[in-house]
């Protein structure tokens, strides 16, 4: 068989049947191209989550320890917490749970007035120990983070968050100068670099960071702290550690058995789990969903050709007379189908990946455009092709030649 | 050139046997012009699909320039058919939504020599349709279109044209200049086998056969 000339013959034959060639390859874009968005999407959304869960809670082998028994998502600050967890809790667990490596202890409050000359903001006001920078992950992009020895000492220094620097200091070197925060003044030791976006896509670099023993004594006046942040010998002692601090609190904190927590603890890496599962699951959902768009696209394939077969009897007929053979008879069939498959496909893709771009948009996603899924659904469409038109072909192909004739 | 040796075709139909040929044997030379006539129902048509490689035989051997192909896989069929055979229907049956020249040049995608346009459009030439080269079938006349189909047969040069009723839609002008064509093609050398119903066919053959119940019998030489 001349296979260029069979091909040629092959599209110009399906060019004859627009109309139907369209319908036939309609399902199969509508599958491919919600196939490409939905695959494209779950995986930038699954990136994207776990990238600002990350940014909000920097290293993920950590126990989060809050004041209150309820786990409340907000942000947390001194006049929305129980006054529960204090200093000595803190230390008390550094000490004498085995799971901790340390605890960075934090105070923080929002809507303070801070000033430098005429530019003002209210950035949230984070106490800190000097661990904090550790345990976070972030970098500091000029000067230097809170010591040890400005908490020990109670220092008026102060860290920058990258927001909190541009709107302070448009255009001036902050370090060395001299900020107002509330009444008190502090100097400015460091500028940190920028963390990005949380999970709800708000920033989290409009902060100023101060030693949590000066937050505590000199500018806010309270001895509870809003959150603990405990560090793990071992990522995979999560749920041993919070096991073991949730016991030692109750003590401390002196809780009758039954009566509820005046805290509650969460591990990072299992929310993130857990928050990436419920990903999954929705991905998977949503791709049983474009499975069958695209098997209705198939068995769209499979009766049109069918059709077509019932009534391209005679050529069938004509074909088998001058020369083809059934294998040539199966051939051009499957290769109807596999050819209005893959450009249904083609077109698929391209819709899917011009719709994956708007959604991203849509969504403040970034635009993700993986090569396995271009691949994939190239894969697929052709294979879609051959699997539903293997048996309308294999008809056309057993077609008796005499009787297709004599019609 | 051809060879049959106690041909029988048995049919199955809706469950009961129904036997179309019965040990039909005949030799037809190669060159030869040969009228095969039968009322409907003789056989004459299975007789035609055999001859021309589209059917088995049930029981016999059919000999085609001394190979046996009654036995032979259905991609060897479609090569002897491609290469050797010629059909002409009735009904001509050319592809719809399909030039005359697409038509002509069908039987070329199936053989082994290249695919040629310009071959096509000579052939077109050689049977008087140079200028309905782009015209699909359903715009030409029955005449013309039985010359396309003509034309489709002798693509791949095969040596045996065998011809189903091939005026049997025509009218009588119309039809003796496709008849006309066929002696040509018979000068050429090819062998032309010609089934009909239509005594008045006879007197082109060279040789007439008689076919009834499935039984062949040669008739005296008419021409």
């Amino acid at each position: 068989m001349n296979i260029l000339p069979f091909f040629r013959s092959l599209v110009r034959g399906l060019s004859r049947k627009k109309a139907r060639a369209m319908l036939m390859m309609a399902g199969v874009t509508v599958g491919i191209a919600s196939l490409t968005i939905l695959t494209s999407i779950g995986e930038s959304t699954r990136r994207e989550t776990m990238k600002r869960f990350k940014n909000m809670l920097g290293t993920f082998d950590t126990v989060i320890i809050r004041p209150g028994s309820s786990k409340n998502r907000g942000m947390v600050s001194l006049t929305n917490v129980e006054p529960s967890l204090k200093f000595e809790d803190a230390a008390a667990i550094a000490a004498q749970v085995p799971e901790i490596r340390q605890v960075a202890q934090i105070q923080n409050a929002l809507d303070i007035d801070v000033k430098y000359r005429d530019h003002s903001g209210t950035p949230a006001i984070f106490g800190v120990t000097a661990n904090f920078l550790d345990l976070r992950g972030d970098q500091v992009a000029n000067g230097d983070f809170i010591t040890d020895e400005d908490v020990r000492s109670l220092t008026k220094v102060a860290v920058l968050g990258a927001d909190a620097s541009k709107q302070l200091f448009p255009d001036e070197d902050p370090l060395g100068k001299i900020i107002q925060i509330g009444d008190v003044p502090f100097v400015v030791h460091g500028v940190m670099v920028a963390r990005g976006a949380g999970p709800a896509g708000g920033s989290l670099d409009n902060l100023i960071f101060i030693p949590v023993t000066t937050a505590s004594k000199r500018l806010f006046n309270r001895d509870f702290l809003t959150m603990l942040i405990a560090q793990l010998e071992d990522a995979s002692q999560g749920q041993l550690a919070i096991d073991h601090i949730q016991a030692l609190l109750r003590t401390r904190h002196h809780i009758a058995a039954g009566a509820l927590d005046d805290f509650n603890l969460t591990n990072p890496k299992a929310v993130m789990e857990q928050v990436t599962t419920m990903g999954s699951t929705i991905r998977k959902l949503l791709l049983v969903v474009a499975i069958l768009a695209t098997g209705i696209g198939g068995v769209v394939i499979t009766s049109v050709t069918l059709i077509g077969v019932s009534e391209r009897r005679k050529e069938i007929g004509v074909r088998r007379a001058v020369g083809a053979s059934r294998g040539a008879i199966l051939l051009q069939f499957l290769g109807e189908a596999v050819l209005l498959s893959l450009a249904g496909g083609i077109i698929g893709i391209t819709i899917g990946v011009g719709g994956t771009q708007m959604v991203s948009k849509f969504q403040r996603l970034p635009f993700l455009l993986q090569p396995a899924v271009v691949l994939s659904a190239t894969a697929l469409s052709i294979a879609l092709g051959l699997l539903f038109g293997v048996y309308p072909a294999w008809k056309a192909a057993m077609t008796n030649p005499i009787d297709a004739l004599r019609d | 050139m051809i060879r049959l040796e106690q041909i029988s075709k048995v049919y199955s139909r809706d469950g009961v046997p129904v036997t179309a040929l019965r040990d039909v044997s005949v030799a037809i030379d190669s060159g030869d012009f040969v009228v095969i006539r039968g009322v409907s129902g003789s056989g004459k048509s299975t007789l035609l699909n055999i001859l021309g490689c589209l059917d088995l035989p049930t029981a016999g051997t059919y000999l085609l320039d001394g190979a046996n192909v009654s036995h032979k896989s259905d991609a060897e069929l479609s090569h002897v058919r491609s290469r050797k055979i010629g059909f002409i229907f009735q009904s001509f049956n050319l592809l719809p939504r399909t030039t005359a020249v697409e038509n002509v040049g069908l039987p070329m995608i199936y053989a082994d020599q290249a695919v040629s346009r310009s071959r096509a459009a000579q052939m077109l030439a050689r049977v008087g349709l140079a200028h309905r080269e782009h015209h699909y079938a359903t715009e030409l006349s029955g005449g013309e279109q039985q010359r396309v189909a003509i034309a489709r047969s002798l693509i791949n040069d095969p040596s045996l044209i065998l011809a189903d009723e091939p005026t049997g839609n025509l009218d009588e002008s119309t039809g003796a200049e496709v008849m006309n064509i066929l002696h040509e093609l018979n000068d050429e050398g090819r062998t032309i086998i010609l089934v009909t119903h239509d005594e008045a066919l006879a007197r082109h053959a060279r040789r007439v056969l008689l076919i009834r119940d499935g039984l062949l019998h040669e008739s005296e030489v008419q021409a």
